[in-house]
């Protein structure tokens, strides 16, 4: 029996072993695609870059980035899809009360207004929630941000101009936006940092609900580790709601080595037929374990 | 001896699956996972490739002869793709013997669990595929 049970451990280690190895290999990409032709319109996410590729380039983020939603073996990052809170205000407690998101209701419990009606996602929330991949283009003055889910950019105005001060009281003569107003400036050759503020008050923070004001202060700081490797880490402040700043959480973004990604979209439509068909009439349970996203 | 052997592969394979970044949408707290519904001979009417999940619709016809309407989601498009699936995987007409978790609603619509094809070929489902209600698409998205 203790022949057969080490001989186990030892296959499954060296399965493990094996796949560590293929991926520690070095090389610019490595593929267990099949041998059939590869068409360059097309996201392969088991082609995946290895290694950090070489140094980081200076002051540059540009290219398509692969993120932990995207198959190609990217690290999950850190509180980022089910972030913890910081204590919160009466009124954040309130306001987080009222929602009812996905991971606990399900499709058919839920109020969440993207599950429900493909409702943009709005910042912070489509940084942090179906990052599947992402590209980063910069002009002279500003850096945008595409997010493939959704096919929505951000823009990032990089010319020293300053943020809005207060969207909320509407002194600024500016309504709130789902990706609210956003400014960078590079910190130090590796670093990118965004600051945003005047956000959409119909969007959630978070997916697991918690919500934030219009002029909630997101910080997010974009770091080149590698040639082939990106880390965001994200901040709010936002005292109405949070008695201290709540920590968005840290992802890892990998280098594409085609540059593709394929498109994935909420689609109003199929999400009426899909709730119409399945989500709704399957129902919830509130006493189940939990469950992840 | 065999059944220990097991566990431990099960164990290690669980192991592996936590380490795997998720795709779904939502998590599976609306079905009953304790054990799969068999359709035998059931007969695909749709094959929905649609977000946040596809959608597989069968008619099946129970013991009595009475045919019962079939409705079960996948995981999403992009966690199918990664191990095999497309838009043409099924076809309205095609015979297959589909297992399913059914929602605890007692309707008939639950979460995919896998299809046995006319070929005798076995597809799963991303998340809830593996024959205990767990991932089968191991190997895919690992992190690094």
């Amino acid at each position: 029996m203790r022949n057969l049970l080490a001989g186990v451990i030892v296959s499954v280690a060296a399965v493990l072993a094996l796949s560590s190895a293929a991926i520690a290999q070095t090389g610019e990409s490595q593929s267990n695609q099949t041998s059939k032709a590869k068409s360059p319109w097309k996201y392969y996410p088991m082609d995946r870059a290895v290694g950090p590729g070489g140094p980081a380039p200076k002051r540059d983020l540009s290219g398509t980035w692969a993120g932990p939603g995207s198959g190609a073996a990217v690290p999950r990052g850190t509180n980022a899809q089910d972030p913890t809170a910081p204590p919160m205000t009466p009124l954040g407690q309130r306001l987080f009360d009222m929602h009812k998101p996905i991971g606990k209701y399900s499709p058919a419990g839920t109020n969440d207004p993207h599950t429900r009606y493909c409702d943009p996602f709005g910042f912070p929330q489509n940084m942090t929630d179906e990052i599947r991949g992402i590209t980063i283009t910069t002009l002279a003055d500003r850096t945008f941000i595409l997010i493939q889910y959704m096919n929505i950019w951000r823009e990032i105005w990089t010319d020293g101009r300053a943020l809005p001060t207060d969207v909320e009281s509407g002194k600024d003569g500016l309504d709130p936006r789902y990706n609210g107003y956003s400014v960078g400036h590079w910190e130090d050759d590796y670093t990118f940092v965004v600051d945003t503020t005047g956000l959409d008050p119909n969007t959630w923070a978070t997916k697991n609900g918690y919500p934030h004001t219009i002029n909630a202060h997101v910080q997010e700081r974009f770091h080149r580790d590698s040639k082939n490797d990106m880390t965001l880490t994200m901040t709010m402040d936002d005292p109405k709601l949070y008695t201290k700043q709540f920590f968005l959480g840290e992802q890892h973004f990998r280098w594409i080595p085609n540059q593709m990604f394929d498109e994935f979209n909420c689609i109003p439509s199929q999400v009426q037929e899909y709730l119409k068909e399945m989500g709704d009439p399957a129902g919830y349970d509130l006493h189940a374990a939990p469950q992840r996203r | 001896m065999k059944t220990k052997a097991m566990v431990i592969v099960a164990f290690m394979a669980g192991v592996l699956a936590i380490s795997l970044p998720m795709f779904a949408h939502h998590g599976a707290a609306a079905y009953d996972m304790s054990k799969p519904i068999v359709l035998k001979d059931a007969v695909i009417t749709e094959f929905l490739w649609i977000n946040p999940h596809p959608l597989i619709k069968a008619d099946y016809k129970d013991e009595k002869g009475n045919v019962q309407h079939w409705t079960m989601e996948m995981g999403s498009t992009p966690a199918s793709q990664l191990i095999g699936w497309t838009r043409t995987s099924l076809k309205p007409g095609d015979v297959v013997t589909l297992y399913v978790w059914q929602a605890k609603t007692g309707l008939t619509v639950g979460r995919f669990n896998k299809v046995v094809l006319a070929d005798g070929k076995t597809m799963r489902d991303t998340q809830t595929g593996a024959d205990n209600g767990g991932r089968a698409d191991t190997g895919v998205g690992r992190s690094r």
